[in-house]
């Protein structure tokens, strides 16, 4: 459940905060404005985007992309019209990229298979994706795939440390990703600016 | 070009030099976005505003930049890459107890997804009304890619996109789907003409296109 504070807006989740609502001391006040426990009202339920009761397919042979591919492709579209102030096609598109994302392939869930394909991007995938794109001096893709490369080798650096530390690594810190080009920083505070994209703090995600 | 007013509320230090010089009212609403649907695109507010807040976007965007084959097979293997990094990291991130594990795989499988978004726009799928975004959509539309593939939702979109580069060839149906929303009939008309429900006479907004 969601509950929304009726003076400043402030959205407390209870399966991000990992605390029932209803378990919160009667001290508690809202993190935003400071407003009482009292100040807040549950969330109507959304919808659900997803539709995991109904049975889903995906019919690979008859896309040139895969599903997973579809989905990025989709939700990318989604950010677009968002930034043209189309509310309601960001919605459609969010929700066709939703049904992408619940059917893409099964993957193994194993870190050195992570690994191994940030490590295929970083020697291959990525410096020949930009040796096409310099060859057609397409400088679009080439700073897709410039931010990408820089990207890939901070996933890698992380799930290295974490293999070698185990939890300690991520015991007291938190994880935030930049909203912009996914850079991956582990620390209480987000960096003041992008290292990768250059964007400033509060384009960060902080993972819940 | 058609453009309209939008406010950065980042910027925006509220001192109304906006709300005094729309000519219609559209700066002053009580989410402090400005109303798309007053806005003129005279472009005062802008001028007016001290703080530089406000800028005037515009409402068509010219077609994208062509992009070569080769480049778009490239970005395509790209993207590939990434989505099988997702779906391990999300699969990681769902079957573990380890708390800090988790919460990194949530993190690579949101930056993923990021980097995948961002190197499909320079395949060629940067605007959502561009002809190869459209026809895509169309694709699925006849083409289900499988069960529970929200086909409503591509239709509503190819009816409400207004595609900016003419690389939009259309439905090839020729017929049109509407769900009647005052009596819930369900009818087909031929493209281009104006649908009317065969059960109540509703029209406009009183229809849901379904297909």
């Amino acid at each position: 459940m969601r509950y929304i504070c009726q003076v400043c807006g402030y959205v407390y989740d209870e399966e991000a905060e990992g605390v029932l609502f209803s378990d919160l001391p009667q001290s508690w006040t809202c993190p935003m404005c400071k407003a009482p426990l009292s100040m807040f009202a549950p969330v109507e339920t959304e919808e659900k985007a997803t539709i995991q009761e109904e049975p889903v397919s995906f019919d690979g042979d008859m896309q040139k992309l895969s599903a997973g591919a579809l989905a990025a492709l989709f939700s990318n579209l989604a950010r677009g019209s968002e930034k043209q102030y189309m509310e309601k096609e960001a919605g459609l598109f969010r929700k066709i990229a939703d049904y992408f994302t619940l059917v893409s392939a099964n993957e193994n869930p194993d870190s050195s298979e992570l690994l191994s394909i940030s490590n295929g991007n970083i020697e291959k995938g990525y410096p020949d994706a930009k040796a096409v794109a310099a060859k057609h001096g397409d400088r679009g893709a080439l700073r897709a795939c410039t931010w990408g490369e820089k990207v890939e080798r901070i996933v890698k650096a992380v799930v290295e440390k974490y293999l070698s530390e185990g939890e300690d690594f991520l015991a007291d810190t938190e994880v935030w990703v930049c909203s912009i080009c996914g850079f991956v920083y582990v620390g209480n505070e987000p960096p003041a600016i992008c290292p990768v994209c250059k964007v400033p703090d509060w384009k960060f995600e902080r993972i819940v | 070009m058609k453009r309209i007013a939008v406010r950065n509320l980042r910027l925006c230090t509220k001192d109304c030099l906006c709300l005094y010089v729309c000519p219609n009212g559209a700066t002053d609403t009580e989410n402090s976005i400005i109303d798309t649907g007053k806005c003129i695109g005279c472009g005062v507010c802008a001028d007016a505003c001290p703080s530089g807040a406000i800028s005037m976007v515009p409402v068509e965007y010219p077609p994208q930049q062509k992009k070569e084959d080769e480049v778009v097979a490239a970005m395509n293997r790209v993207v590939e890459s990434k989505a099988r990094e997702e779906k391990i990291a999300r699969t990681i991130a769902e079957n573990t107890d380890k708390p800090g594990l988790r919460k990194l795989m949530k993190a690579i499988e949101r930056s993923a997804r990021l980097s995948a978004e961002d190197v499909i726009r320079e395949a060629g799928f940067m605007l959502p009304q561009s002809g190869n975004s459209m026809n895509l959509l169309s694709n699925l539309v006849e083409n289900s890619p499988g069960k529970g593939f929200p086909s409503d939702a591509a239709s509503k979109l190819l009816s409400s996109l207004k595609c900016n580069d003419g690389g939009f060839i259309g439905a090839s149906t020729g017929k049109r789907k509407y769900r009647c929303l005052l009596c819930q009939a369900v009818f087909e008309v031929e493209e281009g003409e104006e649908p009317v429900c065969p059960m109540c006479g509703a029209k406009g907004k009183d229809l849901e296109i379904i297909g």
